[in-house]
């Protein structure tokens, strides 16, 4: 939904030769100074620093959800800090957390959004949505989102032989202010 | 659902053009009989056609009825490629494989000469990879003039031309819409008037009513419009007039090859002004968001093709078996 339907910024500072280019700490300044802008709130509060080795202080932020494919280009932004630098790794929100760049921090997954062959060179462009608190909100229908219904054979088929499984889905994911969640395009590096 | 039934059956009237149909739970086969071509007795017309999961895309089985020979014989045989079936699922990757492009005029409507226009028709949309008219790559361009295997043409007028002309590059065909409605659309144009009128690059499919939110990057120049959000006061298949004055705004202006990389401009719908919907009979939830992906098939027309031609009337029957086992 939002590939199809949120606002977008073309990663622009890299040097790649391709639009979008790959992302840089230029890009990630320009996605927050929007969202900023726009008065949205953040999802998390920062961490204050700690005195140890290798840790730094964490800034209040927005979420960013992105591809795994995005490992590796994201550590050679300028200003990442790895979740493991965190002052407390365990406040990492999920194992999807992989760190933060500026005010934003970055959850990671191997279906994470992309659209192929979509840059001016025909490369793949990932879809990186950096969303606020309450940009987007999904409707539940009839009391449930999803179901995931699976009948074993003793109640499938009149011979027990047979089990069924199917999914029925009741939900629409909706947009609820259009200036509060930025699609940050890049490409890899 | 039980496995092994008669899953879903429909009838239409063809209007000459391909045929798709939505089929839950997806089929494993499908029959078409064509009721027209069955009756009449005067040509030789393909009026049963049969689809198996497993047989190739785009083919698939008939019988004809050959209608000019005494007696009305039936002969079978396969479907001519690329003439049958195609099996569908809009949720899928909707890129095509790349195809060479030759070279590219510069103009507003730029000529993209390529040796092979294979699978592409009148109003589809491509997505290019240009060298001379990089401005213009990784951005949705719908297209009109297929001369086959010569060229084709960008069917909206761009708001200048591309700078240069395209001495190489590629270009895919876009088989779906993103599944999501409505849909963020790239700009070809904006108009400086009373009641700005944006173009875009493909057909947008918003409504009078509609309210949109415009992305104007400095690069194209008519900064006033960018973050603006107005209504949608009247709309043709790929413009739409917007309650903005513009008319002291800079000159909208296509970005050139130099300007690369930059953020393409972009209208974003948002919402709907239900009093402007209703007072134009729009349906004051156009602007719902819809998931519009769908499973199925579409069928080709043809005289022995499953859409028939024009006023046909047609109907199929899909079926789901237990399993498909295809050796």
């Amino acid at each position: 939904m939002l590939a199809s339907t949120a606002s977008v910024i073309n990663c622009v500072g890299g040097v790649n030769g391709d639009n979008p280019t790959e992302m840089t700490r230029s890009d990630v300044d320009q996605v927050v100074k929007v969202l900023k802008g726009n008065d949205s709130k953040p999802f998390l509060s920062g961490m204050a620093g700690e005195d140890k080795f290798g840790s730094a202080p964490v800034r209040w932020a927005y979420f960013a959800l992105g591809s795994t494919d995005l490992i590796g280009d994201l550590e050679n932004v300028s200003g990442f800090i790895s979740q493991a630098q965190y002052p407390n790794p365990m406040n990492a929100i999920s194992d999807a957390e992989w760190g933060s760049i500026s005010n934003l921090r970055f959850m990671l997954s191997s279906i994470g959004s992309k659209t192929a062959n979509s840059s001016a060179n025909g490369n793949d462009v990932y879809n990186v949505f950096c969303v606020a608190r309450e940009a987007y909100a999904c409707v539940e229908q009839d009391g449930y989102s999803a179901q995931f219904i699976y009948r074993p054979p003793i109640y499938d088929g009149p011979l027990a032989q047979n089990s069924s499984a199917g999914y029925k889905m009741a939900q629409v994911p909706r947009i609820l202010n259009d200036l509060w969640v930025q699609n940050l395009r890049c490409t890899l590096a | 659902m039980a496995q092994g039934t008669l899953l879903q059956v429909g009838s239409f009237t063809a209007d000459g053009s391909n045929k798709r149909i939505a089929i839950r739970s997806d089929f494993d086969y499908i029959e078409v009989f064509n009721r027209t071509a069955a009756a009449q007795a005067t040509a030789d017309l393909g009026y049963f056609f049969h689809f198996q999961r497993g047989d190739t895309d785009g083919r698939g089985y008939l019988e004809t009825k050959l209608g000019t020979v005494a007696n009305d014989p039936v002969t079978v045989g396969q479907i001519a490629a690329d003439s049958g079936f195609f099996l569908l699922d809009t949720s899928a990757n909707p890129v095509s494989a790349s195809t060479v492009v030759d070279s590219a005029t510069d103009a507003t409507r730029p000529v993209v000469s390529t040796s092979s226009t294979a699978g592409l028709a009148v109003d589809d949309v491509v997505r290019m990879t240009l060298v001379g008219q990089e401005s213009l790559g990784g951005i949705d361009f719908q297209i009109d003039e297929v001369n086959s295997d010569s060229d084709f043409r960008i069917k909206y007028v761009m708001a200048n031309s591309p700078g240069a002309a395209a001495t190489s590059g590629t270009w895919r065909k876009i088989k779906y819409d993103p599944i999501f409605y409505p849909r963020r659309r790239f700009i070809a144009n904006i108009t400086a008037a009373s009641s700005a009128v944006v173009r875009c690059t493909v057909d947008h499919g918003l409504t009078v009513g509609q309210e949109v939110r415009m992305h104007v990057p400095a690069v194209y120049e008519m900064i006033e419009m960018d973050g603006l959000s107005g209504t949608i006061t009247a709309v043709t298949a790929n413009e739409f007039t917007l309650d903005i004055d513009s008319s002291a705004f800079t000159a909208f202006v296509f970005p050139l090859p130099a300007d690369v990389p930059f953020t393409p401009a972009l209208v974003v719908p948002y919402g709907i002004d239900t009093g402007v919907a209703l007072s134009n009979s729009v349906d004051d939830l156009a602007d719902a968001t819809e998931n519009q992906a769908i499973i199925g098939v579409d069928l080709i027309a043809g005289d022995d093709s499953p859409a028939g031609n024009n006023n046909d009337v047609i109907e199929w029957r899909a079926f789901k078996a237990f399993s498909v086992n295809n050796e």
